[in-house]
């Protein structure tokens, strides 16, 4: 087991360092920047889902009071901007591409979902903005709304875009089909399921917000945003706005949480940035929350179909799974992967399945574009996968732990490669499954069940083994550099930036642990345009070991810089120095120096001081984070309510680092979880229209929806990164989906239902149970 | 028009449709006060008015007239207050930009409920919505904070 460093002490009665600025009301978030002389931007949208723009006429928008300028498709055309970037292209194994539609900054003569941004007013003030959209003259030619898989892919459907038919991006496949079409001739046993991963909206507190702000002789684009990581950011602006990189400078403090969707650029910033140059002065726009619900990519909205064939002995034999992919009105950033990629790396989970294959449609509808949301699809499959052997065992009647662990790659398989060509490096798949079930008092459950009858309630375990794939990053290496101060702080810098997770906390503490220095000693600061480093931002779970493991190198290297100067200083020779905890010492510790004290005459040297300022590097590959969740649930059928009694979380991340934070993410993903499994629904009409367009209409989990929670780890080091740790920020969607969806067909099974859709609402669950 | 704000006495223009909020966040630039919403659901701008938790999304500015309305940056006026320690120690923030609201709905909480029971604290807390910590360290946070302000 590693150490685990608690940041708190007497001095500092912090958790994080992140937390006295954002409990005092200090942080500063994208809307938090003023500057003189700021004006200020309100969008338009489209209030259609499909639609022809006729002609649009701003000119009393244009002389209302106030305004300044209303930037359309025309003004997009002149600065000869692009589209927004698509980010990732889905790839058949025969070669073919799919169809890509590019969404413009701005609609020209057609719209294709409501909330599509058509100009932006900007003026003095908001309330003159928002009064001067009021006055615009667009004139539509109504089309109709495709707004699901029946009813886009039908023949003679309306057609979003010219090049794609029957609105079809792609029909992907992964897998040897014929060694599964084989696998099922020969089985014993065979179950199918479908499930049904609803569009989310990820909704991060903070609404998206965007100031830019024109330096004229620098010749300089200064901008604030929510953002996963500048550098992504950074080249999807300079994509769009054909502005060189060293045009933009992004400088971003806080963000109010991200969940995968601000890892794209959107039409907002890229508009911002061309309004402060044409007007030189600072620019401010803010999403309201119904503006953020109708323009941030959503998530998920895929649907799964699965088939598992099982042998006479219950081995698996093949997995199976043809699945139907929402996009949305265009290819946004992720959207392409979630629906290829994301869900047939890990379509095995946990199990040895000697035969794997699986194919999709990803179609286009009238509705926001689909992107990356906690999860990107590994959710989604881990839910499919789970819902799948759980109900394989409830129709033939097998024991679903027995089942689960006569099947599971066992520890000794690892690495294990798996058919569709995924090495998963390790895992001890029975030790996590084990521990879960004794912390959830699983032997014990019926008696509990028996009990809920009793009051007549319906109680439900549901129990899921997951694993995902986390990231290895889009880019190759993730860079750190570190410098000391005259006052002997060690500064850290690196590209990735917090919108929640504690950077500031996990880095410095790897830092503060491994050259034995006092963590209030050590800084990390992210995100700063001049250090030129290369790395990535947070996404697929991946910062903490990516850039944490270049934290890690660094240190290697500060302490390998510092042993000539302990030689010199303890006056041994350099082979017989060691460095442990923070000291060099001769070998039986009759002599030893810290590292600080070793620092300190050197600190006064500027040229001595320069030498330690190094960059530390590390490629990290994916990670294979796993767990098992149980959930615990008791319905009342009287109401269709359900509460959660229990959930028990035993995730293998590897090493862990910040066991308190790394509890956080779990909980965090798994309410995420919750909100999927009973809150939260978008609800699109027959024409588009979004039924759910602000907090009154899309609930999203409160407080209270789970008071219960135990959290434990099993630590399983993996070798793809130097800290031995596995992704954390998305396990708890993972696992939680599946956990809740066993859970309740568990509670209602005895009412006749083997399967229910998302989320499970009062209504929906008593109309179920007075349906049968 | 004079509101109080954090101990400072202000004169304002009269604006009739300014939120107080806006007030807050625009002509003060007090930016610990967030908005998140703007249906009155998320509470990020919750502030006390007069010592009584409020929505500052859901009155006008003018509203708050002759009132003394304490933002997250005047909470406490030496050091921190039991409950931003609380959130800290329980890791019941991860970004941070609900906790302002929850800090000041929690002082109400406690105000009304020196020993709150799980249910208490989740009527209290109803009215703010946080999207990164699953509320589990939340309620702990405002037990913790509870038994500190208690002396226990």
């Amino acid at each position: 087991m590693h150490e685990t460093h608690s940041t708190i002490t007497k001095d500092q009665p912090f958790l994080r360092k992140e937390d006295l600025r954002l409990i005092t009301g200090h942080g500063k978030f994208s809307a938090d920047w003023y500057y003189e002389g700021m004006l200020h931007a309100y969008m338009i949208r489209s209030p259609y889902a499909h639609a022809n723009i006729i002609s649009t006429d701003f000119s009393d928008a244009l002389s209302a009071p106030g305004v300044v300028k209303v930037i359309t498709f025309a003004d997009i055309e002149a600065a000869n901007f692009k589209g927004i970037p698509t980010g990732t292209t889905a790839q058949n194994p025969d070669g073919s591409s799919q169809i890509v539609a590019v969404m413009p900054v701005l609609a020209k003569d057609k719209v294709l979902f409501v909330g599509q941004p058509i100009a932006m007013v900007i003026a003095d003030t908001l309330e003159n903005a928002n009064n001067a959209a009021e006055l615009a003259q667009i004139d539509y030619d109504m089309l109709d709304a495709v707004i699901d898989y029946p009813s886009a892919t039908a023949p003679g459907a309306s057609q979003l875009h010219p090049i794609a038919a029957q609105n079809r991006s792609i029909h992907y496949q992964n897998g040897d089909h014929a060694a599964v079409d084989l696998a099922f001739s020969k089985a014993k046993y065979i179950s199918h399921m479908n499930v049904k991963s609803q569009r989310l909206i990820g909704n991060p507190m903070e609404p998206r917000a965007v100031v830019a702000n024109y330096d004229k002789n620098l010749d300089l684009v200064q901008i604030h945003l929510p953002t996963q990581g500048i550098l992504g950011m950074h080249a999807f602006l300079s994509h769009i706005t054909g502005l060189n990189a060293d045009k933009i400078q992004i400088l971003t403090e806080d963000v109010g949480g991200s969940f995968g969707i601000r890892s794209g650029a959107y039409s907002e910033s890229a508009l911002a940035i061309l309004a402060t140059k044409l007007l030189n002065r600072p620019i401010k726009w803010v999403g309201s929350r119904s503006e953020i619900i109708l323009s941030d990519w959503h998530g998920r909205a895929l649907e799964l179909n699965g088939s598992i064939a099982f042998d006479e002995q219950q081995h698996i034999l093949a997995i199976r799974f043809a699945d139907q992919i929402d996009l949305g009105a265009y290819n946004c950033y992720f959207g392409s992967f979630i629906g290829t990629r994301n869900i047939s790396i890990t379509m095995g989970g946990v199990y040895k399945v000697p035969a794997l294959a699986m194919r999709s449609e990803l179609y286009y509808t009238n509705s926001v574009p689909v992107s990356a949301y906690r999860g990107a699809g590994r959710p989604d499959i881990a839910y499919a996968i789970e819902r799948l052997i759980d109900h394989a065992a409830s129709e033939h009647g097998f024991d679903k732990v027995a089942l689960r662990k006569k099947n599971f790659i066992q520890k000794e398989d690892f690495p294990y490669k798996n058919a569709v060509g995924t090495t998963i490096d390790s895992g001890d798949f029975i030790r996590v499954m084990d521990r879960a079930l004794e912390l959830s008092h699983y032997h014990t459950f019926e008696t509990r069940r028996a009990e809920s009858a009793k009051n007549g309630k319906l109680r439900g375990l549901g129990l899921a083994t997951f694993i995902e794939s986390s990231a290895a990053g889009n880019v190759a290496k993730d860079q750190v550099t570190g410098n000391f101060t005259a006052q002997g702080e060690l500064h850290l810098f690196g590209v990735t930036g917090s919108s929640g997770q504690g950077h500031e906390t996990s880095f410095t503490q790897i830092a503060a642990t491994m050259l034995g220095m006092p963590n209030e000693k050590i800084k990390y600061f992210a995100g700063l345009p001049n250090k030129n480093l290369i790395g990535n931002g947070t996404g697929g779970s991946r910062t903490l070991y990516g850039a944490g493991s270049a934290v890690k190198n660094l240190c290697t290297q500060i302490i390998a810089m510092s042993k000539s100067h302990a030689s010199s200083a303890l006056g041994i020779g350099e082979a017989d120095l060691s460095f442990t905890d923070g000291s060099w010492h001769n070998l039986d510790h009759s002599k030893q120096i810290t590292l600080s004290a070793l620092l300190v005459p050197l600190l006064t040297q500027a040229d001595q001081l320069a030498s330690f300022n190094l960059t530390g590097e590390a490629q990290s590959g994916s990670t294979y984070p796993n767990g098992c969740h149980i959930a615990e649930i008791e319905v009342d059928p009287l109401t269709g309510q359900t509460q959660i009694i229990s959930y028990t979380a035993v995730d293998d991340t590897g090493v862990v680092i910040s066991p308190k934070l790394v509890e956080g993410q779990i909980h965090g993903g798994v309410v995420q979880g919750i909100g999927q499994a009973f809150y939260e629904r978008t609800v699109y009409d027959t024409s588009g229209q979004l039924l759910t367009g602000s907090f009154m209409d899309y609930a999203l989990p409160k407080i209270g929806c789970i008071t219960n929670f135990i959290c434990d780890h099993i630590e399983v080091p993996t070798t793809s990164n130097l800290l031995g740790s596995k992704g954390v920020g998305e396990s708890g969607c993972s696992g939680s989906l599946p956990a809740f969806a066993n859970a309740m067909v568990d509670a209602l099974r005895i009412k006749g239902i083997t399967s229910i859709d998302m989320p499970y609402t009062p209504a929906r669950v008593w109309q179920l149970i007075n349906e049968v | 028009m004079n509101i109080t704000i954090n101990g400072a006495s202000h004169n304002l223009p009269d604006n009739s449709n300014l939120l107080l909020v806006d007030l807050l966040r625009d002509h003060l630039h007090l930016t610990g006060t967030h908005v998140g919403c703007d249906t009155s659901q998320c509470g990020g701008c919750t502030v006390q008015m007069n010592g009584t938790a409020i929505k500052s999304c859901t009155i006008l500015a003018m509203q708050a007239q002759d009132c003394e309305i304490t933002t997250i940056e005047g909470i406490s006026k030496d050091g921190l207050h039991p409950v931003q320690e609380a959130f800290s120690v329980e890791h019941g923030l991860q970004c941070g930009f609900c906790t302002p609201g929850m800090i000041i709905s929690t002082m109400q909480l406690l105000k009304d409920h020196p020993n709150p029971t799980d249910e208490q604290i989740i009527e209290g807390l109803s009215g703010n919505i946080c999207r990164c910590t699953g509320y589990v360290n939340i309620i702990a946070a405002v037990k913790s904070a509870a038994k500190k302000i208690q002396g226990i």
